[in-house]
């Protein structure tokens, strides 16, 4: 309870900060607005040439274009302090005053930043599934609706994680931005049908990077109920959990490397 | 004249080369991407009515990979400015001060820097990521070459319409850079600029697969010629005649830009606040 009061205190100051910009603010949020309806139009104009993407419809790709974003939104939100800490943070060793107070590092690093962008992306995912939603002929049910939710926080939870793994190597090496963004830059593999892609580069997109795991099986559940979508529920929450278990094991164990600069 | 420049153009070619790691980073990134792109786009040909052999809004598919491998080496090569973070950093420091008083254009000074980095980037990453992917995309049959002298001929336009999108590209970044100086940050402004480019270049997509007359607007603005008129004339899709009129079009654009932002910055530094200096 405390934590998340502290949590509270701790963004709205965030926010304060922020707005110090606010036409800066503003154009930023619109400017994620404008890229994503540009990359949804070239999705278009490419899908108009075609009857379907590997039997996926437009409005299949579309909702399914919405959904991958929602997740990637979730993270953009909570979690952009750890960029800072890849790229800059660590090495210029800035840290200090985290390392002074009486609260994990960690979660200071959520309560650092909140980052209102993330809601442009949000607004887009969720009118694309509205606007395809519609045109979809999928009988909706509960159980598909539930994945879907799943899918969306936990897998911001995912990508959360390896964002920690990740900035968590810059106490062991100063600088890992570079890393975390090869990573990172993955989960555009997430944002089609991972059916389109030769079967090592699905089994990677499930197994071992999972972001092809939380959009693309719940929304075949959807469309064509190809899973049990509790038992996908569930196996989504477990790699989710066991991801984010590990991410602050090793964030842990690698910020007791972290050097002042002693000035 | 251009004497005094010459320091930023070393300096800058100088700069890259000591972030050599960076740039492998990034090549690494890309390569992932362009290997996603290529998927979607095998995915999109097969689906297609005519199959893979079919010709969608005039790529084959070789063609729309020799596309899209030769537009992620043109942007990586063209487009490594960081002329806006520095009209942004001079902003917040207050050191836009020091040029208003120095006898140096503050415009020529970012000309000079930005060829230097294209020019080192050119010979250091250009020539052998170009040589591999052209070797690579012809000797597999994509890029079919009738005559050799025909395609040196579009080598050589190629070389002009790439500095011209450099400098296409340099203008417009600091067109946003001055608009800094009214939001007094760059973050919202950078991803504005970026997106705006990728779209309108044709970099994410062929301007041949947008609706015809977004397609013919687009196509008489500035941004086609940053990227994707220099790679169809390489890829020798433009005859000489388009070739010449897509940079005689880019270049009217230079000039008229180069105007524009020379009247936006007079305006722009009266209302500039150094933040404590």
């Amino acid at each position: 309870m405390h934590y998340v009061k502290l949590y509270f205190t701790c963004i709205k100051r965030s926010i304060i900060s922020r707005l110090e910009y606010k036409k800066d603010t503003i154009i930023s949020i619109l400017s994620f607005l404008f890229s994503n309806a540009c990359s949804l139009c070239s999705i278009y104009f490419i899908l108009q040439a075609i009857p379907s993407l590997k039997g996926y419809s437009i409005a299949e790709v579309g909702f399914f274009y919405g959904f991958s974003m929602l997740p990637i939104a979730l993270d953009h939100l909570f979690s952009d302090e750890f960029w800072l800490v890849a790229y800059r943070r660590v090495q210029l060793g800035d840290m200090d005053m985290h390392f002074l107070r009486p609260v994990p590092v960690i979660f200071q690093m959520f309560a650092e930043t909140f980052q209102p962008d993330g809601f442009g992306e949000v607004i887009v995912g969720v009118t694309m599934m509205i606007v395809c939603g519609i045109n979809l002929e999928a009988t909706i049910t509960f159980g598909a609706v539930f994945v879907l939710i799943i899918g969306a926080i936990f897998g911001a939870v995912i990508i959360t994680s390896f964002k920690i793994i990740f900035s968590s190597l810059a106490f062991i090496f100063k600088r890992s931005g570079p890393l975390l963004q090869i990573i990172y830059n993955f989960t555009s593999y997430a944002k089609y049908p991972i059916s389109i892609y030769p079967k090592f580069i699905r089994i990677i997109l499930i197994f071992v990077l999972p972001f092809g795991l939380f959009v693309s099986l719940p929304i075949n559940t959807l469309l064509y109920g190809s899973y049990n979508p509790y038992l996908l529920s569930l196996w989504i929450a477990g790699v989710a959990i066991i991801f984010f278990a590990l991410s602050v094991f090793i964030w842990t164990r690698c910020e007791k490397r972290y050097e002042s600069t002693g000035s | 004249m251009l004497k005094k420049y010459k320091p930023f153009l070393r300096a800058s070619a100088m700069d890259l080369m000591a972030y050599k790691f960076n740039i492998l980073i990034w090549v690494i990134v890309t390569i992932f991407e362009v290997v996603c792109l290529i998927f979607l786009w095998l995915a999109v040909y097969s689906s297609s009515e005519g199959g893979m052999d079919a010709s969608i809004n005039g790529f084959t598919y070789k063609e729309m990979i020799a596309y899209v491998v030769l537009t992620t080496v043109f942007g990586f090569v063209t487009f490594n400015n960081d002329t806006m973070w520095h009209i942004n950093q001079d902003i917040i420091k207050g050191t836009i001060g020091n040029y208003v008083i120095k006898p140096i254009s503050y415009r020529g000074k970012f000309v000079a820097s930005n060829l230097g980095s294209f020019l080192m980037m050119g010979l250091l990453f250009g020539l052998p990521l170009y040589g591999i992917s052209l070797g690579v995309l012809i000797g597999i049959g994509f890029l079919p070459i009738v005559s050799v002298w025909d395609f040196i001929a579009h080598i050589g336009l190629f070389l002009v319409s790439s500095v011209l999108a450099c400098l296409l590209n340099d203008t417009i970044a600091y067109l946003f850079g001055i608009l800094c100086f009214y939001t007094s940050s760059a973050w919202g402004l950078n991803s504005l600029k970026t997106t705006v480019i990728s779209f309108l270049s044709g970099a994410l997509l062929p301007l041949a697969f947008f609706s015809p007359i977004f397609r013919d607007i687009v196509g008489y603005m500035p941004f086609a010629g940053m990227s994707q008129n220099p790679i169809l004339i390489l890829m020798m899709k433009y005859d000489y005649w388009q070739s010449l009129k897509v940079i005689l079009i880019s270049l009217a654009w230079l000039i008229i830009l180069e105007l524009f932002v020379k009247l936006l910055f007079s305006h722009a530094i009266k209302k500039v606040t150094v933040q404590g200096g």
